[in-house]
Formats: C-alpha cells, structure tokens, sequence
C-alpha cells in the first residue's frame, strides 16, 4: 500500500433490476430478479434465450432526446449511469472548477455491437449502400468513455479498458492508480454494455456456455454455485463510481461511499476460455496485499460467478488458496443470479454493489435454493436465497475474470 | 400536389422531442441539445424514410425556424421533382 487514498465519492447503475443505484441494490436484497426471456421475431430464425434488460430504461427521459439519438444503447445507459454518480458526488456536469487533470476510465467488452449489427443487416440484408453517418462514431468501444469526458469537460485522460468481463474493474483499477500516483484528483470510473444483439448471441450459444430457460424458468435461468447451474445469462447494463483523492474529497465535504483500498491483476497465461485457479488467487492475493489488507479482514466478497459448471467451482478454489483458513467464514454471493452478466460491464456493476453492501451493511444474496449449493462450491459462507442484513463488512472484494485470462479484483474498505 | 412533410416533422419529434408545429422559430437548435453531429444523423434518416435528397451544400438550420422552412423546402422540392 502506498500513495494516497481514493474515497468513493459517487454512484450510478442502470441495471436489469432498476434505473439507478439504490433502486438496483434494493432489489438486489429483496431477491427480486431482472431476468426474462428475450424473443428475436424478425431474424433469419426465431430465437429465445433468458436474458437480463434494462426494460425500464428511457434513453430520452434520461438524457434528453437529441443527446440520445446520437448514442449507441451502450453509451446511452452508460452516460445514464456515470451522469447519476457524478450528480450523487455532488458535481455539476458544467465544470465549476479546473478538471485539466480529471478523467474518465471505462470498461466495455463489445461497445456498439447493436449498431454494428444495425450496419450489417442495412448493408447484407437490406441491400443499402448508405449507413447513418455517426455509424463509426457510436460503434467504436470509446465512443462513451469520450462521450462523458465532452459532456462533463475531463481534461486528465479519457480511457477505454476492452478486457471481456474484465473490462469495467480494469477501467476502475486504472482510474485507482492515476489517483493514488496523484496523477488526477478526480475519476469517473465503470462500464456498460449492451450485447443483445440477435449475431451476438447467436455467437454466445455457439460457445455453449448460455443458460436455457423458457417464460417461467428465465428468471433463475442464472444459478451460480448451484448443483443444476446450467450456464450464464448475458445481459444490458451500466454502472460507474467517481473515484476521488480522499482529501480532495474531504476538503469539499463530499459524502464517502467507502474506500477502494487496493487493486490487484494477474494474467491466467493458461487457457482462452477455462479459468484457472491458480491465476485468480493471484489476482486475489494481488489485491490484498495492495490494499494491506488481511484476509482476516475481509467479510464479503462479490464473486464473479457466471453460474458455468468449471468457473463457479474454480473461483472458490482461489478464494480458498487467497483466503487461507479465513475462507469458511466470507460471506460470497454472485449477483449475477439477478441481473445477469454484463459482460465488460460487469465488474462496474459489481463494484457499485460491492460499495453499498459495505456502506450500508447488508449483503445481496445469490437468488435459488440455499439448500441446492454444489458441494463442490463449498468452504465459503455463501450468502444463498436471502440477504444477510446487518454484516456490516469492514472490507470486501469485488471479482471480475474474464475470457483471455485476464483476471481484477478491487478490494473496497468500510470508510472511517 | 406537394410532398406532405408532416412524416419529418414526426421523424424530428420523435428523434429530438421537438415539435416544430409548435416550437418558437427563434428558438436556438444548440440551447435544445441540438449539435452538428445530431443534425447529421437527423438529415440522413429523412432522406432515407423520405426518398428526398437535402443536398449536402445546404446550410445547417441553426433555429427552429430555420428548420421548419428546411422541411418545406424540401418537401417542395421533391414534388419538383415527381413533376406535379
């Protein structure tokens, strides 16, 4: 550990389980779930999958119409989102102050895969040889990150982390670091994505790791660390965090959520899609040492669970090797089970969830039978079919491992 | 017989939440969020949806009026060119 602190200072999601943050994570304890089947009428062939929607999502209301119109899906949630934190920091999108120094990180798996696939049908299918003019400029995976750092004047660094699941807590990482260096003061960090796309899930099931679900089983397609866990469920989201020096913080008298204490990566240099025990634990132990943390310190852990038969059971083989003896009493539990998987947002929207369980005490459960855990996922407290009110963690960790092998863990400090 | 335009007037509510039926013609496309980038997009899709043709020399409407009569003209235009 060394540098200065960073306090986060603001949040925002939009998320399959609500428009905005303490709406998300309140659903989140209530154990209500954002999942649906998703039907694709109008393609070459009919398809069904679970899927998790930001259905109540409103590009115009949440951004105005013309500032939507020239936004990517990605980029509309994610402006959404990042604009909800920055307004929770108590900043004004206009610059009040010098941000020559602040910046945005931001974390994107596939960016404007919607408005790439609009491009393709326009073009193959529909014979066009025109395509709207901003087609490169929303597709591109940067196209948000840069749209906040217009919108809200950043001068310090304008960044896109592409890191598959990864992604957004790579965004964060970064964002961390400028601040701890002392490079900026102020960050705005997260990510967002929207891949329901009709080729990209088609390219998801052809990887054979998509859960099956119809009308009513969609909602708990997702079941990580559950025995009959059947695979992961993609999904919209968004979620960012302003990340701020702490005694910039204080001296302004903002509110702080929690401290992100440390950051910790490793590479699997193994397999593209099998994780691997081994390269998480370091990622694990990476974080905690970066943040000076004690595994005897760490009370809750938001897993990166994806609900894959390897992966789940993988994971709390690394918190075990990380966590030592200390692992049977965390509290783990994958959200994931609710709101899908964001893919490169994934990591922003976990962060965030990870921030409120330790601002405010309680513990978002996995959603499913408490009595269904695969043995093969035990020796950690899972947190299972109902939230744990009251834990109060004095630290957690927020997973994020991703295709490739790229793996992040954020490690987050009850403030005070 | 001319082109009705009330179909881009729908496009231009629909997109930018503006009705132009109604709007200030003074008013100023940028203080309603309306920038260059958006108006770029916005003339692509009422050419596309509308078979009409804008003109790439024609001068960005920087007012509600501006773009008002744009339409008008346009719409005449097309009719111009369908020979009524």
């Amino acid at each position: 550990m060394s540098g200065r602190r960073v306090a986060v200072t603001g949040l925002g999601m939009v998320s399959p389980v609500g428009t905005n943050a303490a709406d998300s994570f309140a659903a989140l304890l209530e154990g209500r779930s954002g999942l649906r089947l998703l039907s694709f009428t109008d393609t070459p062939h009919p398809l069904s999958v679970p899927a998790g929607l930001c259905a109540d999502f409103d590009p115009g209301a949440a951004l105005g119409k013309p500032r939507a119109s020239t936004l990517d899906r990605f980029s509309q949630i994610g402006a959404a989102a990042a604009l909800e934190a920055w307004r929770d920091a108590g900043l004004a999108e206009k610059p009040a102050e010098d941000r020559a120094t602040w910046g945005v990180a931001w974390g994107t798996g596939m960016g404007g895969a919607l408005t790439m696939e609009r491009g393709y049908r326009e073009v193959y299918t529909a014979g066009r040889e025109r395509l709207a003019p901003l087609t490169v400029v929303q597709a591109m995976n940067n196209a948000c990150a840069a749209h906040l750092a217009i919108s809200l004047g950043l001068g310090g660094s304008c960044g896109t982390h592409s890191v598959a699941c990864s992604s957004a807590a790579m965004a964060i990482g970064d964002a961390f670091r400028r601040i701890r260096a002392g490079a900026s003061p102020v960050m705005l960090a997260g990510g967002s994505e929207a891949p329901l796309a009709y080729g990209v899930i088609r390219a998801w099931l052809a990887l054979q790791v998509i859960a099956p679900g119809d009308e009513s089983s969609a909602p708990h397609a997702c079941r990580p660390f559950q025995r009959d866990r059947a695979g992961l469920v993609l999904a919209e989201g968004s979620a960012a965090l302003v990340l701020e020096d702490w005694t910039h913080a204080e001296a302004r008298g903002a509110r702080i959520y929690a401290e992100l204490a440390g950051y910790g990566e490793s590479s699997d240099h193994a397999n593209l899609v099998r994780p691997s025990r081994e390269g998480q634990a370091r990622a694990l132990r990476a974080a905690l040492a970066d943040a000076g943390l004690a595994p005897s310190t760490i009370d809750y852990v938001n897993a990166h669970a994806t609900g894959t038969r390897d992966g789940d059971a993988i994971e709390i083989g690394a918190l075990a090797d990380a966590l030592g003896a200390e692992a049977a009493r965390v509290a783990v539990s994958s959200t994931k089970s609710a709101h899908g998987h964001p893919l490169g947002a994934a990591g922003a929207l976990e962060a965030v969830v990870t921030v409120l369980a330790v601002h405010r005490g309680d513990l978002p459960p996995t959603l499913g039978d408490a009595a269904a855990l695969d043995p093969d996922c035990a020796g950690v407290a899972h947190v299972a079919g109902a939230a744990r009110r009251g834990a109060r963690p004095r630290a957690a960790l927020s997973n994020s491992f991703a295709f490739g092998g790229s793996n992040a863990v954020l490690a987050f400090r009850a403030a005070g | 017989m001319s082109l009705d335009p009330t179909a881009a007037y729908r496009i231009i509510e629909e997109r930018l939440g503006i009705d132009l039926k109604s709007a200030d013609p003074a008013a100023e496309l940028a203080t309603l969020g309306v920038d260059s980038l958006t108006l770029l997009e916005l003339m692509f899709e009422i050419e596309e949806k509308l078979g009409v043709d804008i003109g790439e020399d024609t001068p960005p409407p920087k007012t509600c009026g501006e773009l008002s009569q744009l339409i008008e003209r346009v719409a005449a235009g097309k009719s111009a060119v369908d020979g009524a």
